[in-house]
């Protein structure tokens, strides 16, 4: 069957097993064309482990995957970022004394002859693409570490938008980050929307995630417990689901 | 405004400081030698002349450095490559082959190294002092220690004398053109091309590097290779220069030019640094020990001053670093 229903990503029938640890178990998870989902549970939940195997880093031991219709196999983060699904890691991904421009083109650099890299295109490219995430900065030459939290993620961000992926995924993107460092993720996290991508997000935060996510998805113990649009819940109510791990007794 | 954009990006502010620091020292050592000797042309003209040795493994070092990595290995490629040299010339080969045999020896040894870092995935600093005592191990059990003369073999005037050890004019060692020349290249590849920015990446955060999609394992290899061939030619350099092998060239190398790289503004942690840095680094370090010679200081007190400048330079780059990226 390759019909999509208008889903972007559907994962089936997920097992994951780490020895003798069940990690995920039966779990479906899926993401609409243009959407922004927030992934949330407790530790241990098997939030990681699900975006892991979708961006190519685990293989699923049981289940299957659909993009864009079409059931796919990742088998590496290679395979993931072919079909356009990027991961935004915290500063992980970036070197701090390396340039904003080499950082977003870190390893995908614009060059021609002999590997020389056009400085000019990749500076004027990093440049535009911030500026569509609404990050101004001045310089793309300079050094990333003299950046704030909050653009540093822009910077991240703004690789993903670079080169044209259909699903990010980010994994805590607020964690460490002030107030107003957070609010300026998200407000990337809307530009992405807005660019056409679809956003998937792990948080614990979970008001973070109220602000922005249309649809939340929760995990316990490796299954998916619950799976809202906004207007059918509360942060309350995904509070008491995370924290309990169940629903509640009515 | 886009040259002034090259020219800073060139000069990178390690660089600038690294030059400062070299004006300085030689303006000190003009002023303080007896009869002013330092800026004359005997000087200057010996200083050129060894310079090279040092400098061509320098940024071979440098650049690896800036990687994440550590060679010390090149003090026993040095004479490895002296060695087979001269086999081969007795060998009666033609000469271009004893040319590539030598810096096979160079390609060896950097594959060696390169290999075992990545693989065991231990420190470098270890893995490259255990390749440095095996090579020489068995170097010295090959070579009985024992000076070997190429004049048997090679006549004077060959092109291969012309090509690495002659006098242009009288006046100008060729070695210095090939210290400037692989410097020039070298500077255009790792501040100008995509590997070199692999180069940088895989030294500043080599796991973003990896989860950009950049072989690092590869890019390791690759440099340590290069390390090895510039090590090479320095040891076929410096026997066409004494007209012999001996077993103890090249000593000291390893740290010199790791000395020359931080003193030229290179990070010890990877992914800080330029070519012209390390290029000026080893100026620095080579008029540090002629400028005290003619100061008519102790020999074996030279080392006390370069070990000093080495810590009082990782502690200043340090400190410029911060300032300038307040």
């Amino acid at each position: 069957m390759s019909e999509d229903n208008g889903h972007l990503v559907r994962m089936v029938g997920i097992d994951k097993y780490f020895g003798r640890v069940c990690a995920l178990n039966g779990a479906d998870f899926s993401v609409k064309h243009n959407e922004i989902v927030s992934l949330v549970g407790d530790n241990g939940a098997g939030k990681s482990t699900l975006i892991k195997i979708l961006s190519g880093f685990h293989t699923a031991d049981k289940g299957e995957i659909w993009f864009e219709g079409k059931k796919v196999h990742l088998g590496s983060p290679r395979d993931a970022k072919n079909l356009g699904i990027e991961t935004v890691y915290q500063e992980q991904a970036l070197a701090p004394h390396l340039s904003i421009s080499r950082n977003v083109f870190m390893g995908r650099e614009i060059s021609g002859a002999l590997g020389v890299m056009d400085g000019h295109r990749m500076h004027a490219d990093s440049i535009a693409t911030l500026e569509k995430l609404g990050l101004r900065v001045k310089d793309s030459r300079a050094m990333v570490e003299q950046l704030s939290g909050g653009q540093r993620q822009g910077v991240a961000i703004a690789r993903v938008l670079y080169f044209k992926a259909k699903l990010v995924i980010l994994d805590e993107p607020t964690i460490a980050l002030s107030v107003k460092e957070s609010q300026q993720v998200m407000d990337f996290m809307l530009q992405l929307k807005n660019q056409g991508i679809s956003v998937i997000f792990i948080t614990h935060n979970l008001f973070h995630a109220f602000q922005i996510a249309e649809r939340f998805v929760v995990l316990a113990r490796g299954e998916v417990l619950a799976d809202v649009e906004r207007s059918g819940t509360s942060v309350e109510h995904l509070s008491q689901l995370v924290i309990t791990g169940r629903h509640e007794v009515k | 405004m886009a040259r002034d954009r090259l020219i800073s990006r060139l000069l990178g502010y390690q660089s600038t400081f690294t030059l400062l620091v070299f004006v300085v020292l030689v303006a000190v050592f003009e002023i303080f030698t007896p009869g002013n000797t330092f800026l004359q042309q005997a000087n200057l003209y010996s200083t050129a002349r060894l310079a090279p040795d040092l400098g061509i493994v320098s940024l071979g070092v440098g650049i690896l450095m800036i990687c994440g990595e550590f060679d010390l290995s090149i003090s026993s490629t040095i004479p490895a490559a002296s060695f087979v040299f001269v086999q081969f010339l007795a060998l009666g080969t033609p000469l271009w082959l004893d040319l590539v045999a030598t810096l096979a020896v160079g390609v060896i040894i950097g594959l060696v190294n390169g290999v075992l870092v990545t693989r065991t995935r231990l420190p470098s600093f270890i893995i490259t002092l255990g390749t440095m005592l095996f090579w020489k191990g068995l170097l010295y059990a090959a070579s009985l220690q024992m000076p070997i003369g190429i004049r048997a073999w090679l006549k004077t005037g060959s092109w291969l004398e012309s090509m690495f050890v002659a006098i242009l004019g009288g006046a100008l060692p060729v070695n210095v053109l090939w210290f400037v020349g692989i410097a020039v290249l070298l500077a255009a590849m790792l501040h100008f091309t995509k590997f070199g920015n692999w180069i940088f990446a895989t030294g500043d955060n080599e796991t973003a590097a990896r989860a950009m999609g950049i072989n690092t394992a590869r890019v390791k290899v690759i440099v340590y290779i290069g390390v090895g061939v510039l090590a090479a030619l320095v040891g076929l350099i410096s026997c066409l220069r004494i007209e012999s092998f001996t077993a103890n060239q090249g000593v000291g190398t390893e740290l010199r030019a790791v000395a020359s790289a931080v003193v030229g503004g290179t990070s010890l942690t990877g992914g800080i640094g330029s070519v012209l840095g390390i290029f000026i680094g080893t100026l620095t370090i080579q008029i540090i020990d002629s400028g005290m010679i003619l100061l008519g200081l102790p020999a074996f007190g030279i080392g006390t001053f370069i070990g000093a400048a080495v810590i009082l330079f990782a502690v200043l780059n340090r400190y410029f670093s911060r300032w300038s990226t307040r």
